[in-house]
Order: structure tokens, then C-alpha cells, then sequence
């Protein structure tokens, strides 16, 4: 398998080990233990970690591009809701005559006055129509979009800016009436996918196993493309994207191609989302989710593959948690976390252990130790750092040198 | 002639009655007695007989009765088969029970002990009315509404009657026109009669109305005058031609109207959104920080607006003089309050991230969530009520085209915090450093500048004219958590097509901006024209990447 030319060996076990308990245990827990067992895992637990896994799909796409490339996208929610709302589409039109109005067009349709299904709503009767669209949807508005702004070479925060402005637009398009998609209250009461029914138990547990499925392969994929020459590329145009321009690479074309992936992944990610939530609305794709897709990326360490999955289900964990325990002050949690960790953590969780470290050689009593200074690029995660034998041991760390580094 | 004959012999007939000789008035004692004689009445027909006999009334109690009456609030009151009908005193008391009014005398209603009865509004039955007596009684009130001593309420009642187009009124609108002294009442009667001569049976009349309203440029005659050329088949020749020059009058004239209208309410949003974005073009055009939480700040001043507002209304309650001066002390309450939370943000976070721009716009988003929270939990969910001074209140009209004095207040003082900003940039010690501080960092330091110090200060100036704004914004829109929201893509998206850096380019767009978006709306509505002007946007950065205005720069990394 390819696998092993770029997974080490101590990674192929625990992604296997994850797999298992994801793609395994969890649905068999599911499945075959009686309600009463301990260790049962309700169907709304599974429908929960279902579209936390959905969510990582998303951020492993905002960390290629932000991580791993130094765009920050502000539109991802955009091509997050675009696939959604074409799975959305095919749910809808599935639904048939059960809908509370008993009519063949969605009940919006029938609530807005439609006297026949909008042409472009026709192809997406079948199933494979949709799914292509979840695909090719996101990524040409990607594609025209990235084409745009990088060819007239609009980065940094420019980018950001435009791309909120694009997802805004957006938005406000998708909640007027007459944009046909169903306004501001979106589409829900999904009954069918494929046949079964939404609600069995089953359905939701090959809906669990889809999005582990998509998971896995896209964090293969991440895994694949930035060990290879592209990801160098990459990830120079992240350093210094002048150099790379200088070196004779056309970097649009670089930035281009992962800008569209990204969207294509979101774009999967919320199709398989939408089943299990049960809703596409456009506040889905309001320019604060984009925003709020980057904070998992930053909470769980970007610039890293793991940090996007474990940020996107351990805040989003602690969200269901906090908006319960405590709904009002839980912006104070989201936001006070948000500016703590772009302060004081830019490696996130990921990056947490190796921080502490540095964190303790540097009050650790100097008398006992070989002095290290502090990294100033603490990058290379987790990875031990061979003491370099030509060069002279470098100066004991005095106050000043000490203070001036720890940012980036 | 007949009529006053008729009115003649009812007063006679009530003179002897006993209550009568109480009356004061002599035109209101014939229209009193002639209302209470159609309450009094069984036939239907004769109620509408005299009912329509009381068009052009001007006793006020008549016209509260007749109005009460139409909607179910006349009572008859009967002892010893003597039939009193009167009327429940609005005002009701704390057992929900009324005092009743006579009708003919205006005097509280009392029983054989002299002592006035009070009742309960839902015991009573209501003296009948039908659908067809009820249409009467509303022309009767129509036209005494023409007496009204409001003039705009005269104004509009004229207006009104004008487009029934019924001749009969043609004969109140002349007698209104002698006693009338008031310029615009007297304009809008020429128009009512004339759109009451349109309907003329008579060519000469007809056409002569038509090309009448032509030269008053009348807007509201223009759906009459428009059937008139539509109806070339049954209208005599010359007619319709004098309708149809008319028409076209009129059409150029609200044209015009409405370009003026659109630039002005333009010309103000542009206002409004340069106000907002000087702070912004400051933060980030010169700093180079995004500032996410700027919108909250802005939403610092609004609040300050509210809070001043109501501590002047605490020490000078809301209709005292001292009220209407809340604002001016608003305007520096806000600039203050919004200064120190960008002084605050600023030591606190954004001056660990001014090497890194993309991380500064993640840590302020944060900033923004915390603060939306804090206004949710210390001013409530909902909108707050901030009344506007009365000076800033209200609007006047120059050729049919509407001026808010809160519009107009906007775009002065939008060109004055300009020409503050330019002062300070230009003109001041501060403003000096700063330019100095943003065009080469280690340069500045080394002659002594103490850089610290001059990105406080920018930040807190810069965080202080967005609470200007958000204390402007109070007096036009709605003050709530989350408005700084509605206007951060905006004015970000202003700052970026100016060209980052450059406050020419950022006034440059905002006017562009604010002008083209109220264009397009007539046409194509609010959320569609914002969107083709973020489209627009998007595609002028394709052929001017830097925006309007560049800042040229040796560079690269610009």
C-alpha cells in the first residue's frame, strides 16, 4: 500500500487504532449491545460524533489551505454549505408526496407558489447528479473564484477580506425566496437516502461509517500530497511565496489546486453532514462559520494533520457541553479561548506538550543542565531534535534573548 | 336652498325642547340637532338623508360623535321614554367604568338624583349603524377633517378627497380656498380641483384641468391623467393630448425628483459608511491590523449614545429643554468610551500580533464574540430605544423630494470628522509620528520615536472615531448587540477597493459605494444590489488589484 512510504510506523498504528474504534467499535457498540448495557452508544451519540467527523473533514481542508499554505480562507463555510445543499436538494425531492403538504414539489414550493419543479432541480432526482454536484459545485466556485483572486495576486489578508465578502454575498443570496433553494428556512424533514429510512438505526450507523470513511481517506490524502514535491511547494509558498515565484513556479497554479481541494472536501464533508443533521439552512454558511472552522483549526495546532480533527471534535465537544451547562456566558468561553490560544498557544494543542517543554527547560534550575535556548521556530513537532555535533554549543540564554522569542 | 330651509325648521322644532336652550353655539346647534335627530331615527334612509346633510360640519363635538358612532361607541340612555344619546368619556377610570357625555350638550350624563352615571363600555349596546351609513358618516368626516387645525393634517385630508374625484366636493374645496391661508393647503386644493375637474363631463373643463396639473407638476395626479391618454377612445381629441403632455411633464419632473432623492440618500450612507470607515482606514489601512472587533467598538459608541441618553433623561426628563442636549455630549462620551476599549484591546491583545496580520484578525474575532456577549448580558437581547433630539428629527421637502435632518446632520459631520482626521494626521505632532512610525517602523524608533506609545495612541484614535460612528449610526438605525456586524464586511470591503493605506481612496470608495448601492436598489432591491456591489467589487480588484488608489512602495512584500 502507498501508505507505508509516508506513514511511520508508530503513525500507521494509531491510525489503524482510531480506525478500529471509529469505523468499528463504536458502530458495533451501536448495534449489538442491549439499550441498558453501560457501554451502549445511543444513536444520538453516534449522530453527534457523526457530524463531529464531518466538521474534521472540513478543517483538514481549512488547515491545507491556512497550515499548509498560509491562505486563511474566510469562504470555506460557503463551499461546506454548498455540497451540503446539494445533497439537500436530492433529500428533498425524495421525500415525495410524505411532505406535509402531500404535493410532489418540496412543501417550500408549495408554500412559495411554484406550479412545477425549477429546471435545475430536475437532474437532481438521482442520486449520482447529487453526489457529482456535491463535488463539482464547490469546487468551480472555488476554481472561478481562486482563478480571480490569484491571478491579480491578492493575498494575505486581502484574500481573507474577499473571500468573506464572497461568502456574505452568498448568504444573503441563498436566504431570499426567490433564489429557489428554499430562503431563509433551508430544507428539513429529510426521509430517504438511497432507500432507507433517515431515522432507522442503521441508516444512521452507515452514515457514521460513511463520514469515518471520508475522514480516513482525506486525512490519507492530506498525509499523501504534503509528503510529496507538491506539499514542498506548498508549504514554501507558505515561507516565502516570492521566493518560490522567483524560482520559476507558477504559484497561482499551487494555490489554486488547494484552494479547490479545500473546497471539495468541505463540500463532501457537509454532504455527509446534512443526513445526519437532518437541515441545510444558509446560516450555515454565514461568514462566522468560516471563522469559527479556522478556531478549531487553531485550537487543535495548524500546520499539522491531527491538529484540525482533534480541534474540530474537542471544541465542538465542549461546546455541546458548555452551551448546555452554561448558555449564557458560553461566548465568553469561545472567544476568551480563541484569543488565548492565538496568543499564547500558535501551535494549538498539538503543539501544547512540546511548548510545556520548552516551558520547563527554560525555569528548570540552570545549574543542573546542558542550557538550551528556547526554539524560536518550535516547528517539527514532536520530533526529538538531534544535538548538532559540528556546530558550537550555542550561548547560555540571557534575559533579553529569552524575552525577544516565543512568537513567530 | 332647501337645505337651510329644511335646517331652519329642525331648529324651530327643537326649540322647545328643554335641554336646548343650553346649547351655545348657533351653526353647531343646527348640526347637533340634525345628528341627534338621524341617532334617533328607525328608517335607515332618513339616517342617511340627514347623516349626509352634515358634510362640511365644524362643530368639533359632532365630528367625536360621528366618528364614535361609525364605530360603535353611541349609546342611548332612557328614562321616562325621553331618549338620550351619548357618548363614553375616552378615559377610563380604575373600575374600567367611563363617564358618559351628552351628545347635545357635551355635559356629563346624569340620573333623577343630579348625579352623573358612569358605565362599563362592554354592558352597552351600541346604536346600529349599516355598512352603507357608515361609508356616509367617513365622507362626513373626510370633509370635516378639511377644517382640522393641523394644516398637514388639512393638507392630507385635501389630498384625499382630490383623488375621490367626487363633484360634490368640489363645492367645499372653493369655500375652503377663501378662508385658507396657508401656502401648501392652498396648493393642494388647486390640485384637488383640478383632479376633481378632470372627471368633468365638459371637454373644455376636462383639458383645461389636464394641462393645469401639467404645470403644477402634480405626482399625485399622475395615475388619473395617465387613464386619460390610455382612454383615447371615448375622450375628445384634445383631451387626451393635454393629458398627454401633462403625463410627460410629470414624468420628467419625478425623474428628477428622483435622482436628487437617490443621490441624497446615497450621498448619506456614504456618510455614514466613511464615518465608520476613517476608524478602520486608520487600524488598518495604516497599522496593517485587522481588527475584527471594530464593528463592536463602533457598538461601544452607539451604546454610550443610549446611556447618555438616558442619564439626561433621568436628570432632565425626556421633554426638558436640557433632553435635546444629550447628543453633543453623546458624540464625546462615545469618543471617549470608544477610545479607552481600543486602548484596552490593544495593550491587551492586538500588540502581540502586529507581525502576524492573519492571526490579529482570529484573536479580534474573539474579542468581538466576548463583547457581543457582554452587550447581550448588560443591555438585553432586543434593540434599545434611542430617541433621536428633536432638531435631528424630522425632514423638509424642497420640490417633492424628501430631506431628513438626521441625513443631512450625517453628512456634515461626516465631512467634519474627516477634516479632523486630516488634521490630526497632517497637522499634528501625533500625526506626524504615526505617518512616520507606518511608513518605516525601526527608522522612526532609532531618531526617538517611542513607537510603543504612537500604536496606542493611533489604535485608541482610531477606535475612537468608530464610536462617532456607532453614535451617529444611533440616530438612524437600530442600537443592538450584534449591529456592529451588519457593517463590518462593508466597510473592510470600502477600505480594501480605496487602497489600503490611503484615506483619499478610502473617502473615494465609500462615496462609490454608498452612491452606487442606493442606485441600484430601486431597481433590483436591498440584498440583490448589495450583492452585484460586492460582485463589482470582486471584479474591479481583478483590474485595479491594489484598489482605486495605490501607495506605491519599493516593497515587495508590500
Amino acid at each position: 500500500m502507498s501508505a507505508d512510504r509516508f506513514l511511520s510506523k508508530r503513525e500507521t498504528i494509531v491510525l489503524v487504532l482510531l480506525a478500529l474504534v471509529v469505523l468499528v467499535l463504536m458502530p458495533c457498540l451501536n448495534a449489538f449491545l442491549p439499550k441498558t448495557s453501560p457501554f451502549y452508544v445511543t444513536d444520538f451519540t453516534l449522530t453527534v460524533y457523526g457530524k463531529y467527523l464531518c466538521y474534521s473533514v472540513l478543517t483538514l481542508g481549512v488547515d491545507l489551505l491556512w497550515g499548509y499554505t498560509g491562505l486563511l480562507s474566510l469562504g470555506q463555510s460557503l463551499f461546506f454549505a454548498l455540497g451540503g445543499y446539494a445533497l439537500g436538494m436530492h433529500l428533498l425531492l425524495m421525500i415525495g408526496k410524505l411532505g406535509q403538504y402531500h404535493n410532489d414539489l418540496p412543501d417550500f414550493m408549495v408554500f412559495l407558489e411554484y406550479k412545477r419543479l425549477p429546471p435545475h432541480w430536475v437532474p437532481f432526482y438521482h442520486f449520482w447528479f447529487a453526489a457529482a454536484a456535491v463535488v463539482w459545485v464547490p469546487g468551480a466556485v472555488a476554481a472561478i473564484f481562486g482563478f480571480l483572486a490569484f491571478r491579480s495576486r491578492i493575498k494575505g489578508v486581502y484574500f481573507s477580506i474577499l473571500s468573506q465578502a464572497l461568502t456574505y454575498a452568498a448568504c444573503l443570496m441563498f436566504f431570499r425566496n426567490d433564489f429557489t433553494f428554499g430562503g431563509n428556512n433551508g430544507m428539513t424533514d429529510f426521509k430517504f437516502i438511497l432507500g432507507h429510512d433517515l431515522r432507522a438505526s442503521a441508516t444512521q450507523r452507515g452514515l457514521f461509517i460513511a463520514s469515518g470513511l471520508l475522514l480516513f481517506g482525506s486525512y490519507l490524502l492530506c498525509r499523501w500530497l504534503t509528503h510529496t514535491r507538491f506539499g514542498k511547494v506548498q508549504q514554501a509558498i507558505r515561507d516565502s511565496e516570492n521566493r518560490v515565484l522567483f524560482s520559476g513556479y507558477a504559484t497561482a497554479n499551487f494555490k489554486l489546486f488547494v484552494f479547490v481541494l479545500a473546497a471539495v472536501l468541505a463540500g463532501l464533508g457537509d454532504a455527509l453532514f446534512v443526513p445526519q443533521a437532518g437541515i441545510i439552512n444558509p446560516s450555515e454558511m454565514a461568514p462566522d462559520k468560516s471563522l469559527e472552522a479556522v478556531v478549531w483549526v487553531a485550537v487543535g495546532g495548524r500546520g499539522t494533520l491531527l491538529g484540525p480533527i482533534l480541534g474540530a471534535v474537542g471544541v465542538n465537544m465542549l461546546k455541546s457541553y458548555a452551551t448546555r451547562a452554561f448558555p449564557n456566558s458560553w461566548y465568553y468561553l469561545l472567544g476568551g479561548m480563541f484569543i488565548f490560544v492565538v496568543l499564547f498557544m500558535p501551535k494549538g494543542l498539538v503543539g501544547l506538550p512540546r511548548q510545556l517543554q520548552d516551558l520547563w527547560q527554560k525555569f528548570r534550575p540552570r545549574s543542573q543542565t546542558n542550557p538550551v535556548p528556547a526554539e524560536e521556530d518550535a516547528d517539527k513537532v514532536g520530533r526529538a531534535r538531534p544535538a548538532e555535533p559540528g556546530t558550537p554549543a550555542p550561548p547560555p540564554p540571557r534575559d533579553e534573548t529569552v524575552n525577544g522569542t516565543g512568537s513567530l | 336652498m332647501l337645505t337651510k330651509l329644511f335646517r331652519g325648521l329642525l331648529a324651530g322644532a327643537f326649540l322647545f325642547c328643554p335641554p336646548l336652550v343650553m346649547a351655545q353655539a348657533e351653526p353647531a346647534l343646527d348640526e347637533r340637532h340634525i345628528l341627534l335627530k338621524a341617532l334617533l331615527s328607525e328608517d335607515v334612509d332618513e339616517q342617511i338623508r340627514l347623516v349626509q346633510k352634515l358634510q362640511g360640519a365644524e362643530d368639533p363635538m359632532v365630528e367625536q360623535a360621528l366618528a364614535a358612532w361609525r364605530q360603535g361607541g353611541v349609546f342611548i340612555y332612557e328614562t321616562n321614554g325621553v331618549k338620550t344619546p351619548f357618548l363614553l368619556d375616552p378615559k377610563v377610570e380604575a373600575d374600567s367604568k367611563s363617564a358618559a357625555i351628552r351628545i347635545e350638550d357635551g355635559k356629563p350624563l346624569q340620573d333623577e338624583q343630579k348625579k352623573p352615571i358612569r358605565f362599563l363600555a362592554a354592558d352597552l349596546t351600541p346604536v346600529d349603524t349599516t355598512s352603507k351609513l357608515r361609508i356616509v358618516i367617513k365622507d362626513d368626516l373626510d370633509l370635516i377633517t378639511l377644517s382640522n387645525p393641523d394644516p398637514k393634517v388639512r393638507q392630507a385630508a385635501v389630498n384625499k378627497l382630490g383623488l375621490d374625484q367626487n363633484k360634490s366636493n368640489l363645492r367645499f374645496f372653493q369655500a375652503r380656498m377663501e378662508k385658507e391661508k396657508n401656502v401648501k393647503v392652498r396648493r393642494a386644493l388647486d390640485e384637488a380641483i383640478a383632479i376633481t375637474e378632470l372627471a368633468d363631463p365638459d371637454a373644455n373643463v376636462e383639458a383645461g384641468a389636464a394641462r393645469k396639473l401639467g404645470e403644477m407638476r402634480s405626482i399625485a395626479a399622475v395615475d388619473q391623467l395617465r387613464g386619460l391618454v390610455k382612454d383615447t377612445a371615448k375622450k375628445p381629441k384634445e383631451v387626451v393630448q393635454a393629458a398627454r403632455i401633462s403625463v410627460k411633464q410629470i414624468e420628467e419632473y419625478m425623474f428628477k425628483g428622483m435622482l436628487v432623492g437617490t443621490a441624497f440618500r446615497g450621498l448619506s450612507l456614504a456618510a455614514v459608511l466613511l464615518v465608520i470607515t476613517l476608524g478602520l482606514a486608520i487600524t488598518f489601512g495604516l497599522m496593517g491590523v485587522i481588527n475584527m472587533a471594530h464593528g463592536e467598538i463602533m457598538t461601544v459608541g452607539a451604546y454610550s449614545a443610549y446611556v447618555t441618553q438616558n442619564y439626561f433623561i433621568k436628570w432632565f426628563g425626556s421633554g426638558g429643554r436640557g433632553f435635546e442636549f444629550y447628543f453633543p455630549v453623546a458624540l464625546v462620551v462615545g469618543f471617549v468610551a470608544a477610545a479607552l476599549a481600543g486602548l484596552l484591546l490593544e495593550r491587551l491583545v492586538v500588540r502581540f500580533l502586529y507581525k502576524r496580520p492573519l492571526e490579529s484578525l482570529l484573536a479580534t474575532w474573539g474579542v468581538s464574540l466576548v463583547l457581543q456577549q457582554v452587550f447581550r448580558s448588560e443591555f438585553g437581547p432586543n434593540n434599545v430605544d434611542v430617541t433621536s433630539p428633536r432638531w435631528l428629527s424630522g425632514s423638509f421637502d424642497v420640490n417633492d423630494v424628501s430631506f431628513a435632518y438626521n441625513r443631512i446632520f450625517v453628512i456634515g459631520f461626516a465631512v467634519f470628522v474627516m477634516a479632523l482626521t486630516y488634521f490630526i494626521l497632517n497637522r499634528t505632532t501625533l500625526g506626524l509620528q504615526v505617518r512616520a512610525v507606518m511608513q518605516n517602523r525601526h527608522m522612526a524608533a532609532c531618531i526617538g520615536v517611542r513607537t510603543e506609545r504612537v500604536n496606542m495612541m493611533t489604535f485608541a484614535l482610531g477606535s475612537g472615531l468608530a464610536g462617532l460612528a456607532g453614535v451617529c449610526l444611533s440616530q438612524l438605525a437600530n442600537v443592538g448587540p450584534s449591529v456592529g456586524q451588519n457593517y463590518i464586511v462593508d466597510s473592510f470591503m470600502v477600505v480594501v477597493l480605496g487602497g489600503v493605506g490611503n484615506l483619499v481612496g478610502t473617502i473615494t470608495a465609500a462615496l462609490g459605494i454608498g452612491v452606487v448601492d442606493e442606485m441600484l436598489q430601486p431597481f433590483f432591491g436591498a440584498v440583490l444590489g448589495k450583492i452585484m456591489v460586492l460582485s463589482a467589487i470582486i471584479l474591479f480588484l481583478q483590474w485595479r488589484p491594489s484598489g482605486i488608489f495605490v501607495t506605491r512602495s519599493r516593497s515587495l512584500e508590500g
